[in-house]
């Protein structure tokens, strides 16, 4: 048997090809000019605008367009990102006039037939510095809905076997699941304009989904923190939050829910008997 | 002068949308005009009111009459929406398995049908409140 690895070459037509496609999709095809807010709350009285203008590509996102303007030709742009691909949701802000992230906006579509792409910080969040926004009370709200497993403190120090769950039960708050925590919602929501302290769609939304799953036992501790006058009730179904989540979360669909819940609630239903813990293999193992 | 600063200052740094955020429509979808047009009904129809509570014999007159009416039927027929979805009947139910690029169901669903029985109700409501307040009232004045 022989050792040598065998060398894999693409055939010549395919390799053509996609060399071909590679080259078409980081050529560059047009002008376009960014309009980029900038303010720094420490040094500045009021926020300006700076232009720059940069060749694009097909494949080009707002985020490499963002980079290289800070690379090649302002070192002083402020803004925040890490992962590149739709999954920190660090990036988010308001690219002409709404709520998407960066990474995932290619500047020819956000361009359109236009040539100018205005670039702003989030709405609602205090600014830090040009595009960069200050998460800390979003942050807040979302830990005030308690966004974890509420379990008999006992069963969650010794825990004695894994939770039972349908798959019924799982597709009851899977969709929540997905949320990136990138404030996209919370920008987009009109209540969140005028009301600092309203707890906004990303905090109702995992408040629901808590609610739901059936491993949870915390349906008073958290009713409490959502069923108040900057909670739940605040919000009027105005849609935007669902219009902008980059992850397809749906939050003002699971705000509404909780509306529902909260209302069958006050009638003695409950949504759901917590379940028992089963009793796991290594349990009877040991006391065997 | 320093004070005026801060604020000044502060104003940019919190960087809320305030009330003109609630009718920064146009890039959103039709709830969302909705719901700007729900808050100015609404406003209108309290404005309205606090002349009829101090005397229940004032009149708008009869283009006033005419107007009001139209705002009163635009957010009943909005009100009966939002009611129905705001007890969760109609957002759809959430999903297991998303497409690539999935649109929230609570909004492209059973509820856009919803917005459209809403818009039908409300003109069917307005017209007959025209024919009403312009026609019929006007003739017995």
């Amino acid at each position: 048997m022989s050792t040598e690895a065998k060398e894999y070459t693409l055939p010549p037509e395919v390799l053509e090809e996609t060399v071909k496609a590679s080259e078409e999709l980081w050529k560059p095809i047009k002008k376009v000019k960014f309009r980029i807010y900038k303010y720094n709350p420490k040094k500045d009285y009021a926020p300006h605008w700076e232009e720059y203008e940069l060749e694009v590509s097909k494949g080009m996102t707002i985020l490499d367009a963002l980079l290289e303007i800070k690379g090649e030709k302002d070192h002083t742009l402020g803004m925040r990102y890490s992962c590149r691909m739709g999954l920190c949701g660090s990036c988010a802000m308001m690219i002409n006039g709404k709520q998407m992230l960066a990474c995932q906006t290619r500047v020819i579509e956000a361009a359109g037939d236009g040539d100018v792409i205005e670039l702003r910080p989030l709405e609602n969040f205090p600014v830090t510095r040009d595009l960069a926004t200050d998460f800390t009370s979003f942050f807040e709200k979302h830990k005030a809905v308690k966004p974890w497993i509420i379990r008999d403190e006992e069963e969650l120090d010794n825990p004695t076997g894994p939770y039972k769950q349908t798959i019924e039960e799982y597709a009851k708050y899977y969709q929540f699941t997905d949320c990136i925590k990138c404030g996209a919602c919370l920008s987009a929501c009109p209540t969140a304009a005028t009301d600092y302290e309203y707890l906004g769609p990303q905090a109702l939304a995992q408040a629901y989904r808590y609610l739901v799953d059936s491993r949870d036992n915390g349906l008073d501790e958290r009713i409490a923190v959502v069923d108040v006058a900057h909670g739940c009730w605040r919000c009027h179904f105005a849609g935007s939050c669902s219009d902008v989540c980059p992850r397809g979360v749906d939050p003002a669909q699971g705000i509404q829910l909780l509306k529902g819940l909260i209302i069958r609630r006050k009638f003695g239903f409950k949504p759901h008997k917590p379940t028992e813990a089963l009793p796991a293999k290594i349990a009877k193992k040991k006391e065997q | 002068m320093e004070e005026a600063r801060e604020e000044f200052v502060e104003y940019y740094a919190k960087n809320m949308g305030g009330v003109l955020g609630w009718f920064k429509a146009r890039v959103y979808t039709i709830e969302r005009w909705l719901y700007g047009a729900h808050r100015i009904t609404g406003i209108l129809i309290v404005l309205f009111m606090l002349p009829h509570f101090y005397s229940t014999g004032w009149h708008p007159g009869l283009w006033g009459d005419f107007i009001l009416g139209i705002i009163v039927t635009f957010h009943i027929a909005n009100g009966i929406r939002l009611i129905l979805a705001e007890l969760g009947f109609v957002v759809g139910k959430p999903l297991l398995v998303k497409k690539p690029s999935q649109r929230p169901l609570s909004l492209e669903g059973s509820q856009r049908y919803l917005v459209a029985l809403a818009l039908l109700l409300f003109i069917v409501l307005a017209v007959i409140w025209a024919y009403y307040a312009l026609i019929v009232q006007a003739a017995t004045w």
